[in-house]
């Protein structure tokens, strides 16, 4: 009796999972209560880029649902700090949760792998963006290529300091993907120019304190420095006044400085003359272009390229009004005029 | 301070202070690792032995010494304190809060925050630190919690509640003359001091006397030698933690609040990790983590080795993919050669030095 009862126990555990996923795949939650849920899931919850992404999910959510007939929601979730192995427990809470769709940043591309694998295996379609994991079978990554990125800033700072110079980078934490990308860019697009010198690279592990820090130290050890490319925007968080070395050889000394990303402090900078171009990601795209995204390949099963490019913002004292006012409406859907409007 | 003069000292308190032992004993080896760290810098660069980068080295490690203060005493007392990065930011960020242009509960219709809100917004910075700490104290005094516990969840209580006030978003447009205090320079002679150097030079002798001259002091010293014989000895061992573990608390909300002002923003991610370049400080300047023994003088000297170290490096032009390992392993370097100093010191002083250690 209890061998049959076991073996019993034994069937019903191995077929419920079958038997669950054949249930999702035959007709969509999102039909049956009229309602779709889509979980957005950043790296992180600690950088303000996401909650401009967030904002642009919200914001497309209460679109999608003013167009009917189904009610949409974006779940915003997310660890605390960039973590893996968080954000794979992320992920499986939102698929017992019973999201209709996922659109993740992720933090690691391997490691992103199963976590979306069995999501899609429970029926839920995945997307990457931002951050892609091109090994699982997520159905799209939306994002910028950072190595085009990196080589958008080298062609920025060679149009502003010409093409003899030393210059000096600023990373975040030694070997993140991303970061190196865009130094590969970026060192691939001045090696044609020889007169360029590429001096040092010095790194303040995403450490707005240690970003001040060591750009100072580099500027004593330097002083004839004539360009910068921060590539990411850690010191510029500091405000006006925190670099006096680097303030006085941007305003009086002629050197030119590149970041990326397009925030309103760096905007300022740019105007003050402290910056001299930025390389934005279109942050506010990433959610509302997921949820758009999402919407269409669940609802009318739309299929997409594995790569969908989101573009970049290359912002000049020339249209730096524009991204302000885009900030400060927090309307980013008006594309930018043109950084050179001479060519 | 004779109510504890006319008690037996504790076994494992260490004898009565004498300034001269307390220099020769303690900080000579760390000194000399320190001074022939600046020799080798400054033959190797130009750059370093000038009165810019000086300035800049002190300013840089000013918040790490007056936080890693604090932790001396904590550490003193056979405790740890994890939490003090996360109550560094907690603390920058309360007072930013209070001080943002057009966000502070005190912004005029323009805008614009009365200047007399800086004392208040300073005030309430280190009061918060001052909160965590004694939080940390209760949990371990009252809830018997093990301190490297009770602080891991401090580190991650305080982050979280800098999260949730920050929303994700650094706190920018802090008026001009709250950052006076982090970014003024104080001249002497032709030599520019930061006025957070002046101020952790200040709460370094305060720590100093503190530590070494009061009841205060020798009772910390007391409960890190041997709880059990301070406890029966008349010490009341719940009233010195919960005082270290709120110095400490409020010397890292000092940092916090400095390392704000010196750089006009108070980021959610700030001093992240910082509790270990305190912890570092601290132990490189010959605090034993085993308790009962410890000086600010070398926690001053442990945290201006860290300082040097890190911009000395950078500015020598080691890759900044390397510079972690060479820090790591001049940092053991150091530690090594200070205890082989210490043992020879130690062996001739005999077998008094060998008691008092065996005591705990």
């Amino acid at each position: 009796m209890k061998k049959v009862l076991f073996f019993v126990t034994l069937l019903v555990l191995t077929l419920a999972p079958v038997a669950s996923v054949a249930v999702a795949q035959d007709t969509p939650k999102a039909l049956e209560d009229g309602k779709l849920t889509i979980a957005w899931i950043p790296k992180a919850l600690n950088n303000p880029v996401f909650e401009l992404g967030r904002d642009g999910c919200f914001a497309a959510a209460k679109e999608l649902t003013e167009m009917g007939p189904y009610e949409v929601e974006c779940l915003y979730l997310g660890s605390v700090a960039s973590d893996m192995a968080e954000q794979a427990r992320v992920m499986a809470d939102a698929v017992a949760q019973g999201v209709d769709a996922i659109g993740v940043s992720c933090n690691s591309d391997a490691g992103c792998v199963e976590p979306i694998n069995s999501a899609i295996e429970a029926g839920i379609p995945v997307m990457t963006w931002d951050s892609d994991s091109p090994e699982s079978n997520r159905f799209t990554y939306l994002g910028v290529s950072n190595y085009l990125g990196g080589r958008a800033a080298a062609d920025l700072l060679i149009r502003t300091m010409g093409t003899e110079g030393k210059v000096a980078l600023l990373t975040g934490v030694p070997g993140a993907p991303n970061l190196e990308q865009r130094i590969q860019g970026f060192k691939d697009f001045t090696s044609k120019y020889p007169g360029i010198e590429i001096v040092t690279t010095v790194a303040c592990n995403d450490d707005i304190n240690l970003g001040v820090q060591v750009v100072e130290e580099t500027m004593q050890s330097y002083p004839d420095l004539d360009g910068w490319f921060f590539v990411g925007l850690w010191p510029i968080f500091a405000g006006r006044g925190a670099m006096p070395l680097f303030e006085e050889a941007a305003l009086n000394g002629g050197m030119k400085a590149i970041a990326f990303d397009t925030l309103p402090v760096e905007l300022e900078w740019l105007k003050d003359g402290l910056l001299h171009g930025l390389v934005g990601q279109k942050y506010w795209g990433w959610g509302y272009d997921t949820m758009h995204m999402l919407y269409n390949n669940v609802i009318y099963g739309t299929p997409f390229e594995d790569f969908t490019n989101s573009g970049m913002d290359i912002v000049t004292i020339n249209n730096v009004d524009a991204m302000a006012t885009a900030w400060e409406t927090q309307d980013f859907t008006q594309p930018l005029p043109p950084p050179f409007p001479g060519e | 301070m004779s109510d504890i003069t006319a008690q037996p000292r504790p076994a494992g308190a260490p004898p009565r202070f004498n300034w001269r032992r307390i220099i020769r004993g303690q900080e000579v080896g760390i000194f000399l690792v320190l001074i022939g760290m600046i020799l080798f810098f400054s033959l190797s660069t130009d750059r370093f032995l000038t009165p810019i980068n000086l300035t800049n080295i002190m300013l840089n490690f000013s918040w790490t010494a007056i936080a890693a203060f604090g932790m001396t005493m904590v550490i003193i007392s056979a405790g740890i304190d994890l939490s003090v990065g996360s109550v560094m930011a907690l603390a920058g960020i309360a007072t930013a809060m209070l001080l943002a242009r057009d966000n502070s509960p005190f912004a005029g219709p323009d805008g614009v925050v009365p200047d007399t809100v800086i004392p208040l917004a300073v005030l309430a910075g280190l009061a918060v630190g001052a909160l965590c700490g004694f939080t940390n104290g209760l949990l371990i005094t009252l809830a018997g919690l093990p301190p490297f516990i009770a602080t891991l969840g401090m580190l991650q209580i305080a982050r979280g509640i800098v999260y949730g006030w920050s929303q994700g978003w650094p706190v920018q447009n802090l008026p001009q003359n709250f950052m006076v205090l982090g970014r003024q320079n104080i001249p002497v002679g032709s030599f520019n001091f930061p006025l957070p150097t002046v101020i952790m030079l200040v709460a370094g002798i305060i720590a100093w006397i503190f530590l070494t001259r009061t009841a205060w002091g020798y009772r910390i010293f007391a409960v890190g030698g041997n709880e059990q014989a301070a406890r029966l000895s008349g010490i009341s061992v719940m009233r010195t933690k919960l005082m270290i573990y709120t110095i400490s608390g409020l010397l890292g909300g000092a940092g916090g609040v400095l390392l704000t002002a010196r750089l006009g923003v108070a980021a959610p991610t700030a001093a992240q990790g910082y509790e270990l370049d305190v912890i570092a400080a601290v132990v490189v300047g010959g605090t034993s983590l085993s308790g009962g023994e410890g000086s600010i003088l070398g926690t001053l000297i442990g945290a201006a080795i860290m300082g040097v170290l890190r911009t000395g490096l950078n500015l020598i032009g080691v890759e900044a993919y390397w510079l972690p390992s060479a820090q790591g392993i001049i940092i053991i370097g150091a530690i090594t050669l200070d205890q082989w100093f210490r043992r020879r010191q130690g062996k001739s002083r005999g077998f008094a030095r060998l008691f008092s250690r065996g005591g705990k």
